[in-house]
């Protein structure tokens, strides 16, 4: 009884459906949130004494580059998911995550240099946690490419599902690259042991913003599921259900 | 008003920022349901060529 759920995952007309209910929930709790974090965040949070306003980068930078690593993991999984139990759906969800993984990818490595200019002098150095991070982006694209190059979709499935999930060593070093090597980024504020090095009133529009950036890659992760499986299950029956 | 928008001479930094943030976001938005609105484009013609 336990496991009927994981069968049911495995239903490409059951998760098709399930996309297309939540999704709306999951977009409209994102919008909200994200309305809240950003006038917490950058009218009611007050100015740092080091950085002024600059540290309200923070808002923007600190949760696209969560994204970016989250959606790796995501990705990952759902390959690891669909190597070992050969589940279509989930192979599906793992090319859903990576073009969404890619420009959040693009959005914290802009977001930092933007930031890295006026506070370190310089748009780019060649820092452990900046590379890893470039070298984040680049696995996106040699998954993306991969896809793209083989035409068969269930080898395209095979192989691009063992990159993704061989590259996922990269997402603990780009975690832990600001402790495991001198770097000029800042360690940890928020996801540490212990408490946040950070106020209350600076806090927790941030954590808002997080959630508001997770819900927001649910809605479009079910949205983009979607369009996967049905270009995927074009010859089945209930895609013709579904479409009538 | 115009003390907001310099953010303490960092707006020039801070904008494009929250524009790139957030227009990335919208951007993924838009390009996930022309993606669905595509797959179903597509496999409504295939139905039709094969009722």
């Amino acid at each position: 009884m336990a496991w009927t759920w994981f069968h049911r995952l495995a239903s490409p007309p059951h998760v098709y459906g399930f996309a297309r209910r939540w999704t709306p929930w999951f977009g409209g709790a994102a919008a909200f949130c994200m309305l809240i974090a950003l006038y917490g965040g950058l009218v009611l949070a007050p100015e740092d004494y080091q950085q002024k306003d600059a540290f309200r980068m923070v808002y923007v930078h600190a949760p696209a580059a969560w994204l970016s690593l989250m959606i790796y993991s995501t990705m990952a999984v759902a390959a690891a998911v669909g190597l070992i139990w050969r589940m279509k759906v989930a192979h599906a969800a793992a090319a859903a995550c990576a073009p969404v993984g890619a420009w959040f990818t693009v959005a914290a490595l802009g977001t930092g240099m933007l930031w890295g200019k006026p506070m370190w002098g310089a748009y780019w150095v060649w820092d452990p946690r900046l590379t890893s991070e470039l070298v984040l982006l680049f696995l996106y694209f040699g998954y993306m490419g991969l896809r793209a190059g083989i035409e068969d979709p269930v080898k395209a499935d095979k192989s691009s599902a063992m990159l993704a999930v061989v590259g996922v060593i990269n997402v603990p070093i780009i975690k832990y690259s600001v402790e495991w090597w001198n770097s000029l980024h800042q360690t940890p504020t928020v996801m540490k042991m212990g408490k946040p090095a950070m106020d209350m009133a600076m806090l927790w529009p941030l954590l808002l913003m997080f959630v508001a950036f997770g819900l927001y890659f649910a809605a479009v992760l079910l949205i983009r599921l979607r369009a996967e499986l049905l270009r995927r299950e074009r010859n089945a029956s209930w895609v013709r259900e579904v479409l009538a | 008003m115009s003390e907001f928008f310099s953010m303490s001479g960092y707006g020039v930094y801070l904008w494009p920022s929250f524009a790139l943030g957030f227009g990335v976001i919208v951007l993924n938005l838009i390009m996930a349901l022309n993606s669905l609105a595509n797959a179903k484009q597509e496999a409504k013609r295939r139905l039709e060529m094969n009722p």
